[in-house]
């Protein structure tokens, strides 16, 4: 017969085990997750990159109220938020490729300045259409 | 009793080892995603391993080195250095990464009867598409800049690798090619490293290296010509292959309503004017389906199916003024027309 004491340590050891599955599988599930937030699985993030660093992730449809960003640097430029959408609206670089490109709403959407070596693009952290498009 | 204990602890350590080590081993997912600037456009690279960021720093050398020796926007690099002493009796060196895009050229050249002409360089600097201020030169120019243009009439010694341009004003130009080379350069990094999986980009000219780490193919959309940035008109499933397009939506101008864009037809001086607005290449060389994505773009459609009759291993996908789809019979079971425009037709036969 298993003493008391043997009963504990088999509740905490079966604990241990579970819990060691769960961290498991959280941390899969992040690994899988570029955007880092786990709970809004279908959400489309805004990935706002300058010289390939991330400045700035942004949650379009959780923007509730119309986020302006300015960028200093070489040229300056402004980029909007609002929801379930982004664009560049201003940039004082030559030639206004960014601006032109307009709204971004759908995963995959890309606006680039190429002068101010700025990128804009959206990600949809999970069930994306794509991985790519070609032209 | 103690016995018992013991095992119930060896069990418990065994188990907890156990799946660490498992989840350790998902070390698959890890990647690196890497946006850079280079060859005037943007390069992404998705490239998954443990070791990625080292090859992905290793492929941003690799295309600096190539920018550096073939870019025309560099005064020092050894493409302008041959344009700017054209018609003069010196001879350049030139390494082997010009050397492999020349022999490639000249093979494509013949292939497509002067379709595709890397001494297209004096028209494409009058047009001035890549420039703010393009404009539509007089025919009597664009005659005069037309007698510049032949591949044949090239310097390339191949032993000696060395190249020079004979006619006073001629100029070459690896835009529509040197991408693909790069491309299949950035691959050659991978697979040297290893690398099971990766997706990488150069302004549109996308090689994809194995499967996606789930094991199930790449999904790559093809751009609606007469679309935003990112829509697309299918979805393409691929592996470890290359998929390159050519169109005219890509830089052009508008003048008197008329579209000119960005790829001069070397016979006539002017932006192509076939029946086809896009042309994408699939296949495993990408410095192939660089130049045959411009080479068919400029053919047309009839002769473009010709041309692929007589290619192994190349797949295309062309897109033509009445907006109709049609792909090669390889393409179809891996294609899934997807047109959210509602404006294009998938001509399923022929």
């Amino acid at each position: 017969m298993l003493k008391k004491g043997d009963i504990i340590l088999l509740l905490v050891i079966v604990l241990g085990i579970l819990s060691v599955v769960f961290f498991g599988r959280e941390n899969a599930v992040s690994l899988s997750n570029t955007s880092g937030s786990p709970f809004d699985n279908l959400g489309i993030t805004a990935i706002i990159k300058k010289n390939d660093k991330v400045i700035r992730k942004i949650n379009l449809k959780s923007v509730e109220k119309r986020e302006v960003i300015n960028i200093s640097g070489l040229h300056k430029a402004t980029i909007v938020a609002e929801k379930n959408r982004i664009c560049f609206l201003e940039s004082d670089c030559p030639d206004k490729v960014c601006v032109k490109t307009g709204w971004l709403s759908h995963p995959g959407e890309i606006a680039v300045c190429l002068p101010n070596k700025m990128i804009i693009k959206l990600e949809q952290d999970k069930n994306q259409n794509v991985d790519g498009v070609v032209k | 009793m103690k016995n018992n204990r013991i095992l119930i602890f060896l069990s418990f350590i065994i188990v907890s080892f156990y799946l660490s080590g498992c989840s350790k081993s998902n070390a698959s997912d890890d990647y690196v995603e890497k946006e850079s600037f280079q060859m005037g456009t943007v390069i992404s690279q998705r490239i998954y391993g443990s070791n990625a960021e080292v090859s992905a720093n290793k492929i941003i050398q690799k295309l600096n080195s190539i920018e550096e020796n073939m870019s025309v926007n560099i005064k020092t690099s050894t493409v302008s250095r041959i344009n700017s002493n054209s018609g003069q009796p010196q001879v350049f060196s030139i390494n082997s990464d010009i050397y492999n895009i020349l022999i490639a050229a000249d093979k494509f050249s013949k292939l497509s009867n002067s379709a595709f002409d890397i001494t297209i360089g004096p028209l494409v600097k009058e047009w001035g598409v890549f420039t703010d201020h393009p404009h539509v030169p007089s025919k009597r120019r664009i005659n005069e800049l037309l007698k510049l243009v032949n591949y044949k009439s090239i310097d390339f010694n191949r032993d000696k690798m060395t190249f020079r341009l004979p006619i006073k004003g001629q100029m070459i130009d690896f835009g529509a090619i040197a991408k693909g080379y790069a491309a299949d350069e950035a691959v050659k990094i991978c697979r040297g490293d290893g690398i099971k999986s990766a997706y990488i980009n150069l302004g549109g000219n996308v090689y994809v290296v194995g499967n996606k780490p789930d094991n199930t193919p790449w999904r790559i959309g093809i751009q609606n010509p007469r679309a935003a940035d990112g829509k697309y008109i299918g979805i393409l499933r691929v592996s470890d292959k290359t998929v390159v397009t050519s169109g005219d939506y890509e830089r052009f101008f508008m003048k008197d309503g008329i579209r000119y864009h960005h790829i001069i037809d070397p016979r006539t001086g002017c932006p192509s004017n076939s029946d086809l607005i896009s042309s994408t290449i699939i296949t495993d060389s990408s410095i192939s389906a660089d130049a045959l994505s411009t080479a068919t773009f400029v053919m047309g459609l009839k002769k473009s199916k010709e041309l692929l009759k007589k290619l192994d291993g190349v797949d295309a996908i062309f897109i033509t003024k009445d907006k109709k789809v049609y792909i090669t019979e390889n393409l179809k079971k891996d294609f899934d027309f997807q047109d959210e425009s509602g404006e294009f037709t998938y001509v399923e036969k022929g």
